[in-house]
């Protein structure tokens, strides 16, 4: 079982250094014209650092490898592939990207507090057990409350008030 | 010395002296508890309140809250795997499993135990060393720093678990990431946005990658055993497994005293590093990361045990060696007093008072802690589907609240993508992590070094602690390899011995 799953890190893991090493370095760590004294530029450290996370994925692939062959013949199957395989799964996990995804962009606009609500309220339904549905939404609602109680009281947190909230009708209007 | 000393006591031992210090524990674990609300906060928040207080109250309350906060990171750490703080990061390792286990009051109290020792320890030390200490952590400069944080990053072998390779990758991933932002220099790396500029947050990278996973793994798969709390098992901690981790904890507490010393390090790469000294060096060391107390142990002593050391650049110096004895150096300005070696000359007085009242605070630091402990340890008999979407709000709320940036959110939560798919793939968190705390430093420090001499390699050789340090890890990196070697070969014959 755990032949697959080196095999699939050491994919993983190959392609992802690979992709910083000849892409994003070269975009995206400019090394300036002038360095101070001879200290070393500072695309030197991420370069070691990729090259060695390259070498170190291609090694796994390598060390899998013959593993792995050996292992399908025993149809063995990983915790990757219970993903890949179960539809039902790959359903939740994109849907839980999908609600993260929705709190992020969706904090700004409606507030921070019923956006926490929402996502909180959202994460008990995935969780799919409903035997405390009375505690659900009761924590749904109380919880981030009580929470942005704390919080302002206690650090004077500015939280986002939400920019849909906070338009008032002749914003409506002028939209 | 002693009349000093003796006036010291009857100047410090007076009840609005230990009312701070209780109450500064007190909210200490508290906030210490709570993920997203650091040490730092919470003596920064207090700072306010000091301009009506004396001066030796003023830095007893706020030295109290540093430990509170400190051993508080590690309740959560324990119950819910959510570090409070970056230093009980380490204490995850061991301690959610013996949660799991229904041994979180078991591993609750041996934290309280290991942190009150190793901050004891710290105290004494404080009081008889601190000048040999202070001159000790002046010679070394960035070239030694470098060779330990060399030395410091080979425990990412003790921590990979089943495969080395898998480990080297989570800790390039952590080294890597820790390198987004600006550098030493000014320039921009991997900054694909505004946010970006500025790095990513440790708390939300480390909150991410440990307590969201949990959840995402508890929504994707649902298991049967989703609606159930934790086992509540026997809690007590017996005299004889305080035995079994007396020499971790008292490693690990010389560990903390000397690395908090130094001024930069801090309690989480002490926290580590006598993590991997402990799991080298006892019998129990294959059981580490599967809920050893032992573990716990050797990580609590040593982020405790480098509480009180940090006091010792800044008393003996002037020299802060973390943010929160940046804030502390704040205060001993604003009541007049200015830290170095002129305080021991014109404020000795209140220098002996406040190493007496720093000595009572491990008192009460047990008394606050077994206190909170018990209350804690009633979260683990709340059902998974209703604490671990609450634990998320939680790191949501905290996590905002420490930068106000909506930026911290969203690596937290990308962080806990990344932390699942890590789990999928059997790739290990905790060299990641270490990677991604100690990376900076390590890098700082090596373009630093080479800075200064002109590019001279020789420079990392040039003092018996570095040359100590690079034995050590040449002495680490072979027995490493010599393990693995061995590790693969009896797995070879093991394969050809089924085979045929």
């Amino acid at each position: 079982m755990n032949q697959n799953r080196d095999f699939y890190a050491g994919l993983v893991a190959t392609v992802f250094f690979a992709v910083i090493l000849f892409v994003l370095i070269p975009i995206y760590v400019k090394v300036p014209s002038f360095i101070p004294g001879f200290a070393p530029p500072p695309d030197m450290w991420p370069r070691v650092v990729a090259v060695i996370g390259l070498v170190m994925g291609v090694l796994a692939l390598v060390l899998a490898f013959p593993k792995m062959r050996e292992a399908s013949r025993n149809q063995v199957s990983s915790l990757g592939n219970r993903v890949l395989g179960n539809k039902t799964h790959l359903m939740r996990f994109v849907i839980v990207l999908i609600v993260f995804a929705a709190f992020v962009y969706g904090m700004p606009l409606i507030g921070f507090v019923p956006a926490t609500v929402l996502l909180l309220g959202a994460l008990f339904i995935m969780t799919g057990n409903f035997e405390r549905k009375f505690w659900m939404i009761g924590l749904s609602i109380i919880f981030p409350v009580l929470l942005y109680l704390l919080f302002t009281k206690v650090t004077h947190t500015p939280f986002p008030e939400g920019k849909l909230l906070s338009l008032s009708l002749s914003d409506l209007v002028t939209l | 010395m002693w009349n000093e000393l003796l006036y010291a006591f009857e100047a410090v031992a007076t009840l609005p002296n230990f009312l701070a210090m209780f109450a500064g524990i007190w909210a200490g674990v508290i906030i210490g508890a709570i993920p997203g609300m650091t040490g730092t906060m919470a003596v920064t928040l207090a700072l306010p309140f000091t301009f009506y207080l004396p001066p030796v109250t003023s830095i007893l309350l706020l030295v109290a809250l540093y430990k509170g906060s400190t051993y508080g990171g590690s309740i959560s750490a324990i119950l819910i795997k959510t570090p409070g703080t970056a230093s009980a990061a380490c204490t995850v390792l061991d301690g959610y499993p013996l949660a799991r286990a229904g041994k979180g009051g078991k591993a609750l109290n041996m934290a309280l135990v290991s942190s009150c020792i190793g901050d004891f320890i710290s105290n004494i030390s404080l009081f008889f060393l601190a000048i040999p200490l202070a001159t000790f952590a002046l010679r070394v400069g960035p070239p030694e720093f470098f060779m330990l944080m060399a030395f410091s990053l080979t425990i990412v072998a003790s921590i990979s678990g089943r495969s080395l390779v898998l480990g080297i990758i989570s800790a390039c991933l952590g080294l890597l990431l820790a390198t987004v932002g600006e550098d030493m220099y000014g320039s921009f790396r991997f900054a694909l946005s505004e946010d970006m500029k500025s790095g990513l947050g440790m708390v939300p990278v480390l909150i991410g990658l440990f307590a969201l996973p949990e959840l995402i793994k508890m929504v994707v798969f649902r298991p049967e055993d989703n609606a159930a709390a934790m086992k509540l098992g026997d809690n007590r901690l017996t005299l004889s497994e305080v035995r079994g981790s007396i020499k971790s904890i008292f490693r690990g507490s010389i560990i903390g005293v000397i690395l908090g010393a130094i001024p930069g390090i801090g309690p989480s790469t002490a926290a580590f590093f006598s993590y991997s000294e402990a799991r080298r060096t006892s019998k129990n060391g294959d059981k580490f990361g599967e809920g050893e107390l032992e573990g716990i142990a050797a990580s609590e002593s040593a982020n405790n045990g480098s509480c009180g050391a940090t006091m010792i650049p800044l008393l003996a110096l002037g020299v802060p060696g973390d943010v929160i004895t940046g804030v502390m150096l704040g205060a001993f300005m604003i009541h007049g007093l200015t830290p170095g070696p002129l305080l021991f000359q014109n404020n000795i007085g209140d220098v002996y008072a406040l190493f007496i009242g720093i000595l009572f605070s491990s008192v009460f630091l047990f008394i606050a802690g077994k206190a909170t402990a018990g209350a804690f340890t009633k979260i683990s008999r709340i059902p998974q589907t209703l604490l671990l979407p609450c634990i998320l709000i939680l790191c949501v709320y905290g996590i905002y609240s420490i930068g106000a940036s909506p930026f911290d959110v969203t690596v937290l939560l990308v962080m806990g993508v990344v932390g699942f798919a890590m789990m999928l793939l059997n790739i290990p968190a905790a060299p990641f992590l270490i990677a991604f705390i100690l990376g900076p430093m390590f890098e700082d420090n090596m373009r630093r070094s080479l800075a200064i001499s002109r590019g001279d390699l020789g420079v990392f050789f040039q003092s018996w602690i570095s040359w100590g340090f690079f034995a050590l890890t040449v002495l680490f990196v072979i027995l490493t390899i010599r393990r693995e070697w061995k590790k693969w070969r009896d797995n070879r014959n093991a394969d050809a011995s089924s085979a045929s």
